[in-house]
């Protein structure tokens, strides 16, 4: 099947998840071409036009050091992206992996899964908290703690589905005609696990969102000086009364990227092996 | 039944002893010395030194984690390096308020997310139902001190409803009244939740509504009210009671960020402050209580589910 014949598939009678897609896009476009696209730069101060309405030349307005919220806005795009993919990336290859192999391999998962148990044990915004309380404020530390915390479910996630696979008459095929473990884990049981994982990769982006944003907000996430939407609306909390619409433009693009990932998500989810639908933990 | 209550209460010890040697040693993982570090900046070398003996940091890590463990099972906690109490009275303090919260916030998911669950799953399809599932998405993708934040500039400084931050204790002046501080946070922490339990609802009463004892309902003429809610929603209600349980367990750390918007000076405000002070014995001995408090409650939850349905302990 062609990928535009598959995708246009997933988005049939689904007229508020394409529009999500779009959405996500556009917030693609924008974090690639920030430094075309803002009107500003990001860090500058000018302590003229502190806080000032929206309007021209400052569409989003301006913060309390008289920053260009649009240009910030858009820089935050990039931030969003970035903490996304990257956890996502994380929870896949670290999670993905102890899953797999610890449903492979029976002894090596009753080790591992005992230690994702122990993880688990932690509810995640305090595992998040924990992790950044010994690490420095970073986006990189940011995006590996975000990353370790879905991780776990990711584990949990995989060695279900990997079990079910498993017991496939397809893997004693495979065995029998003399595959070997790396063969038949990477290109017989991976790939089926392939399109119920980016159902989950989307929860996952979106969940990280929500979570970057908390410990932007709990002054535990990324650097302050850093342009990111968690960060816009924690340093201009304080200004909501006098200046309510510094709130509502980063809010919103969170929201709206948020609600997006998470309809893409369950358009997705309508397409995979139905034996996989009870094992996607999302919205 | 019996047996698999053993079995989930067994596979729970080691569980909890290898969480409570993860927060045992995140005093080690911090760089310095573990004794400067629980008594903060201010203590002289005599003390450290002191509290370097008591703890044993020159005997082998199993035996400091053995003395540790049985300090904390004595209910010593350590002591806060910035209230200088006892770090148990520290959180009991901080107790009330979390789990006032949580009950009302429990309270608002169960109002709300209950009826509209149902209505949702019942009138599947239509247009009730498409707005009430994207309106509960559209929740769950909100960021909960955002919603706070505007809560409190709607119903307190324009409208002078509720007030906005702070939290007296039910048994200060005020009394029952002082709950109207926690309605504002409530219903800022209950909005996700809501919104993931009536979509759960949905789900679990539609999966419910395809099984044959429905269509054995239906066919010998019940009205469709009784087939929802007798047939249906009481089969459903397993798996959602289960939820109910999941979200009251992590009520009490989610509440991090709601208690920081709102000032309150509950369990989950005081995990943020502690690490903004480097209050190390109080961060050490919240996590300690969340995480057995958190698996207590999955315990519980888990025993209660498999007690309603008996396919569970069979397994």
């Amino acid at each position: 099947m062609s990928v535009p014949h598959s995708i246009a598939l997933v988005f049939r009678g689904r007229a508020l998840a394409a529009v999500g897609a779009c959405w996500l896009l556009v917030v693609g476009i924008a974090a690639i071409g920030a430094p075309l696209l803002a009107p500003f730069d990001p860090l500058e101060f000018d302590p003229f036009v502190r806080l000032s309405d929206p309007g021209w030349p400052h569409l989003f307005g301006t913060d309390h050091f008289g920053r260009d919220s649009l240009s910030r806005a858009i820089y935050g795009a990039r931030m969003a992206i970035l903490i996304g993919s990257g956890s996502v990336l994380i929870a896949l290859v670290v999670g993905g992996l102890t899953g797999m192999l610890s449903a492979y391999f029976v002894r090596l998962g009753h080790l591992l899964m005992r230690i994702v148990d122990v993880l688990m044990a932690f509810p995640a915004l305090l595992l998040a908290l924990v992790l950044m309380t010994l690490l420095e404020r970073s986006v990189l530390n940011t995006i590996i703690v975000i990353g370790i915390v879905y991780a776990t479910t990711t584990a949990r996630i995989v060695f279900g589905m990997t079990l079910k696979l498993k017991r496939d008459v397809f893997v004693d095929a495979a065995i029998c005609s003399g595959a070997g473990h790396a063969s038949v884990l990477f290109r017989h049981i991976l790939p089926n696990l392939l399109s119920p994982m980016l159902v989950q990769v989307s929860f996952i982006f979106a969940f990280a969102q929500l979570q970057a944003a908390a410990l932007d907000f709990l002054g535990l996430g990324l650097p302050p000086e850093v342009p990111s939407w968690g960060n816009m609306l924690s340093e201009e909390r304080i200004y909501v009364t006098r200046a309510p619409w510094l709130l509502i433009f980063p809010g919103a693009l969170i929201i709206l990227s948020v609600f997006s990932m998470n309809l893409v998500g369950d358009a997705l989810r309508d397409n995979i092996d139905p034996r996989f639908k009870d094992d996607i933990a999302g919205v | 039944m019996l047996n698999y209550a053993l079995n989930r209460v067994l596979t729970l010890v080691p569980t909890l002893l290898a969480a409570s040697f993860l927060v045992f040693m995140f005093i080690h993982l911090i760089p310095g010395d573990p004794a400067s570090i629980l008594l903060g900046d201010t203590a002289t070398p005599e003390e450290v030194a002191e509290l370097s003996r008591e703890l044993g940091l020159d005997e082998p890590l199993w035996t400091q984690y053995a003395l540790w463990l049985g300090n904390v099972l004595q209910g010593d906690l350590g002591t806060s390096v910035f209230f200088r109490e006892p770090v148990l009275s520290v959180i009991a303090d901080g107790a009330e308020t979390s789990i006032l919260l949580a009950t009302m916030t429990m309270f608002w998911i169960v109002v709300f997310g209950v009826p509209i669950g149902i209505v949702s799953a019942v009138r599947h399809g239509s247009w009730v139902d498409q707005a009430t599932s994207g309106g509960a998405m559209l929740f769950a993708s909100v960021p909960t001190f955002w919603l706070g934040l505007y809560l409190i500039l709607i119903f307190s400084v324009w409208l002078g409803w509720f007030p906005s931050s702070g939290f007296p204790s039910l048994a200060d002046e005020g009394g029952v009244s002082n709950l109207r501080y926690l309605v504002l946070p409530s219903l800022t922490l209950a909005a996700p939740n809501a919104a993931l339990i009536i979509r759960l609802i949905r789900a679990s009463m539609l999966d419910v509504s395809r099984e044959d004892h429905v269509r054995t309902a239906r066919a010998k003429g019940l009205h469709p009210v009784r087939v929802a809610i007798k047939h249906i929603f009481r089969n459903a209600l397993i798996a959602v009671s289960a939820a109910f349980g999941f979200t009251f367990a992590a009520l009490v750390s989610e509440a991090v960020v709601t208690e920081t918007v709102f000032s309150l000076p509950g369990i989950g405000r005081l995990v943020v402050q502690s690490i903004l002070r480097r209050d190390y014995p109080v961060i050490q001995g919240v996590i300690l209580i969340i995480v057995v408090f958190y698996m207590t409650i999955n315990l519980l939850v888990d025993l209660a589910y498999a007690s309603l349905d008996p396919r569970v302990s069979l397994k």
